[in-house]
């Protein structure tokens, strides 16, 4: 069934319901891609999808249902169990419907020439890279998960108080782990594209990029445990900062699930040369939006301003709470989620220096390249983390080996004071930018 | 779900120009949640994910295409896509391949005894809110608590042109309950997870207020704790989600879909030594009412319980269709994936290290100094490297023989080859616990399970 006619019906009856206001939210998406395997397609997968997330307000209180079926006999259901959602809600703070702002941010986020890639086309590529990683060394085993992606899709919003939103996009994705063996030992380099244009993609950069850096680890080895100053490159920049964006939302705090909240505003929380931003448009980012989850126009907006805290992220039920206005940040997970915070474009103002002169200035100290076990070694409530690693040893100035078998833990809020350097090389994956970092003091652990 | 005249013809029209054989998944899942922020329900959701997948085999190749418009017309026009996507990637190789009309139908159900529908919402946010209570009560320091219920039935019919018609209802279960101790700016964590195929049976089999309070024990002795020291050490890995570390460190790299590849350190070691003797291991889908199980495999083959390990042999590695192509070995009944949107891999179900004969008292009382480490978070693994890491929530000092003082913020690393070896004491208290599992097909229902174990040797990741 047509989104319009569906929403018509689904309007109608939850009137008839009973509910005071209501909305809905749809997205519907094509996705391709293809996997190649030692010269094979190994996977080639096309999907079309929708679905629609209702929200709306019975006696007093929000209710959420969501279906993947358009069907005009799911309404009925989908209704029912919305009503019922409301009456269990406690919560006194109450979620309200977003009528729409005057004016939005101009946004692009959909190029029609992408459409006309072929198919064909994207698996060349596929195998090119994957045939490419082999030719540049022979300690290349294979190239893993070689894979070209796009996808395009679309999103609307509309509600009884006459919001009424939508918003296409598309995307192509380019991915591959280079996996290296010698003297029995396998090590591993990913490196991805991300792009709205293949014009703009160098095929070769990439795989070149993931076989270098899965040949500069082999021979890693362990190092003494101890304090070291660390470098986080732009990516483990990004994988370390994406853990804990948590603690930059207003709701956290609210619910005293971050020690951040409205009482710390004008506070010093970090050294005097962060500047941490979240902007709903950025020309580097593939993410950009020009409104949020609940309809909202998305703002350009520091977090941190030379150290100072200058905001938190909101959505209107926050933002009501703590008598601001919504920055713009509520996001919801998937079509049928319900509505929750987070960041849009989130990253660091990049400083002058580059990585490899940040390297220079260190007598010694670990570049950190890598980060695993994201999701399970951090405190995202107290800051604390502890993540296994790889990257190199510096000395006096130069990388002297790679490391391995380490961890790297501290505190996210010690650590944001003790940044020394911020480099120039920010770089965005997904909605996290950052540049590379220079670090004082974190525990490493090791041998 | 759908008719068996659309099936056949969806995966006739699937091989006709090729391919060796078709299959389709069609999902309808209802899930329903609630969460709860300290002592107040805040959200409830309810909803359908509905859609098709079709995965069409050629060679050892695949391609995957999935829908959420189950009509005739939106189906026949998947298959000949996909159809026309093998002709293309075999140039030109008529396909011989024939649906096997006489398809063996069968059915399973996992068993709910109480719909939570018939109980309401209100009385499960009652049983969350007790939770939340007796973690208050445990503890002035808990500050906050997060409760959270989900229950989902996944109705499947799996279908393909070798003949299989399998149909199964999956449900499950899962509360949880998160507490937060603080004091000045020091905030720590805890947490409970139980989970189970069923419905609110399993909740009215839980105690809640014992979840409330175990979950503030573990954020309320970090609060107290010092700093996890580094280095290495011995570790004493207690039961239940210690078994993550099995997880993690060896049983990954035991999934067909790294091994057929060769990007497994385990590729080629079957019928070796892999582990030491003390160490027996089995993933066991078919254990009625956990968490991990399944009554079919996401391939519809029946599940099956896979000895992985045997006094430190590898005996089976897990297999799903595909990758037991590559492999030259059948399906281990091994195949899973998260919904329709995903081809199916192998995937693990309930993965356990089994009860040894040790005593939890002996292998502590015989630990002159290491870390004892007693409640676990999630971890990661690359199987190409067996290079593991597992998150450490709640643990403790052991000095001459005895648990001493508790340290928190611990992350264990290290590589599964090495580690398995390294495992000198397996006691007999084993006990599983639930988690999510995710991976390329994505986010599944696991159980881990172990008894006491000891790693002779372990790099602690603490931070002091």
């Amino acid at each position: 069934m047509m989104f319009d006619i569906f929403r018509e019906k689904v309007f109608a009856k939850a009137k008839e319901k009973g509910f005071e206001d209501y909305e809905l939210y749809y997205s519907a998406g094509d996705s391709f891609s293809v996997r190649v395997f030692d010269g094979e397609i190994a996977e080639y997968k096309n999907s079309a999808s929708e679905g629609a997330g209702f929200r709306g307000t019975y006696k007093g209180k929000m209710g959420y249902a969501y279906t993947e079926k358009l069907d005009e006999a799911l309404i009925d259901q989908l209704l029912a169990n919305a009503a019922d959602n409301a009456t269990v809600i406690e919560d006194e703070d109450v979620e309200k419907l977003y009528p729409g702002d005057p004016s939005y941010p101009e946004c692009i986020t959909y190029n029609p020439a992408l459409n006309n890639v072929t198919a064909d086309q994207k698996i060349q590529w596929a195998l090119d890279m994957e045939a490419y990683a082999k030719s540049l060394d022979s300690r290349v085993k294979m190239a893993d998960y070689c894979t070209i992606y796009t996808n395009e899709g679309s999103i609307a919003m509309a509600n009884s108080h006459g919001l009424n939103l939508d918003a296409k996009y598309n995307t192509a994705y380019a991915y591959l782990i280079a996996r290296v063996e010698e003297n029995g030992i396998t090590k591993s380099g990913y490196n991805f594209w991300v792009g709205r244009d293949f014009a703009a993609f160098d095929y070769k950069k990439l795989v070149k990029e993931a076989v270098d850096m899965a040949i500069s680890y082999l021979g890693a080895e362990s190092i003494p445990t101890g304090e070291y100053p660390i470098i986080f490159t732009n990516r483990s920049a990004r994988e370390i900062f994406g853990v804990f964006t948590s603690v930059f939302i207003a709701e956290m705090g609210q619910k005293g699930f971050s020690l951040l909240n409205k009482s710390r505003l004008g506070e010093k929380i970090a050294a005097a040369n962060i500047t941490l931003r979240d902007d709903g448009i950025h020309p580097s980012s593939f993410d950009n939006k020009g409104f949020d989850a609940e309809g909202v126009a998305t703002q350009q907006k520091a977090i941190i301003e030379n150290g100072e805290l200058k905001t938190l992220l909101y959505n209107t039920k926050a933002a009501a709470k703590d008598g601001v206005k919504s920055t713009g940040n509520a996001a919801k997970q998937g079509f049928g989620g319900a509505i929750t915070t987070s960041p849009i474009n989130f990253y660091l103002q990049p400083g002058e220096k580059s990585y490899q002169d940040i390297i220079a200035g260190v007598s010694s100290g670990v570049i950190i390249t890598e980060l695993a076990g994201l999701h399970s070694g951090a405190n995202a409530v107290s800051g604390d983390f502890s993540f296994s690693a790889d990257g190199f040893l510096v000395e006096n100035g130069k990388i002297v080996k790679p490391v391995e078998q380490i961890t790297v833990a501290g505190n996210f809020f010690d650590m944001l004071k003790n940044i020394t350097t911020v480099g120039s090389d920010l770089e965005f994956e997904g909605n996290i930018g950052m540049p590379s970092l220079l670090v004082q003091g974190l525990a490493v652990a090791g041998m | 779900m759908l008719s068996k005249q659309l099936v056949q013809d969806v995966l006739s029209a699937a091989i006709a120009t090729g391919g060796d054989m078709a299959e389709i998944f069609v999902e309808n899942t209802v899930k329903d949640s609630i969460t709860m922020v300290n002592k107040q329900v805040e959200k409830a959701n309810w909803g359908v994910d509905a859609g098709l997948g079709l995965r069409i085999i050629f060679g050892t190749s695949a391609v995957y295409a999935y829908t959420n418009n189950t009509s005739r017309d939106s189906l026949m026009k998947l298959a000949k896509d996909a159809s026309a996507a093998v002709k293309a990637s075999i140039k030109g190789e008529a396909g011989t391949t024939q649906v096997i009309a006489n398809m063996q139908e069968v059915k399973f159900a996992d068993s709910m005894l109480i719909s939570p529908e018939k109980i309401g919402k209100k009385a499960i946010a009652d049983a969350l809110r007790a939770s939340a209570l007796a973690s208050y009560e445990y503890d002035p320091l808990i500050t906050q608590t997060f409760g959270y219920y989900g229950h989902s039935v996944q109705d499947v019919l799996i279908a393909n042109t070798m003949g299989v018609w399998a149909e199964d209802s999956r449900i499950t279960t899962r509360v949880g309950l998160q507490a937060v101790a603080s004091e000045g700016d020091e905030k720590q964590t805890g947490g409970k997870n139980p989970g189970a195929k069923g419905g609110y049976e399993f909740i009215e089999s839980l105690d809640f207020a014992a979840i409330g309070r175990e979950a503030a024990k573990t954020a309320v002795t970090a609060l107290k704790a010092d700093l996890c020291p580094s280095g290495r050490m011995p570790v004493v890995i207690d039961n239940g989600f210690g078994g993550v570390i099995f997880h993690e460190a060896c049983a990954h790299s035991l999934e067909a879909t790294s091994v057929a590849k060769k990007a497994s350190v385990f590729t080629d070691k079957m019928g070796q030594q892999i582990a030491n003797p003390l160490v027996n291991a089995v993933d066991d889908g078919t254990i009625q009412g956990e968490w991990g199980s399944l009554n079919i495999d996401d391939e519809g083959g029946k599940t099956r319980r896979n000895i992985l390990i045997e006094n430190g042999i590898l005996k089976s590695f897990m297999v799903d269709y595909l990758n037991g192509l590559k492999m030259g070995m059948p399906s281990t009944g091994s195949a899973r994936r998260q919904n329709y949107r995903y081809a199916p891999t192998s995937r693990m179900t309930n993965t356990y290290i089994l009860p040894g004969s040790d005593k939890p008292e002996a292998i502590i009382s015989d630990t002159p100094y290491g870390l004892y480490a007693k409640q676990m978070g999630g971890g990661s693994v690359d199987p190409a490297s067996g290079d593991f890491n597992f998150a450490v929530t709640e643990a403790y000092m052991i000095r001459g023989g005895k648990i001493a003082e508790p340290v928190r913020g611990a992350t264990l690393i290290g590589k599964g080859h090495e580690v398995l070896m390294d495992i000198d004491r397996v006691a007999d208290n084993f006990a599983a616990e639930q988690g999510v599992c995710g991976s390329i097909s994505g986010g599944v229902p696991t159980n881990v399970g172990q008894p006491m174990i000891r790693v002779k040797e372990m790099t602690v990741g603490g931070r002091v």
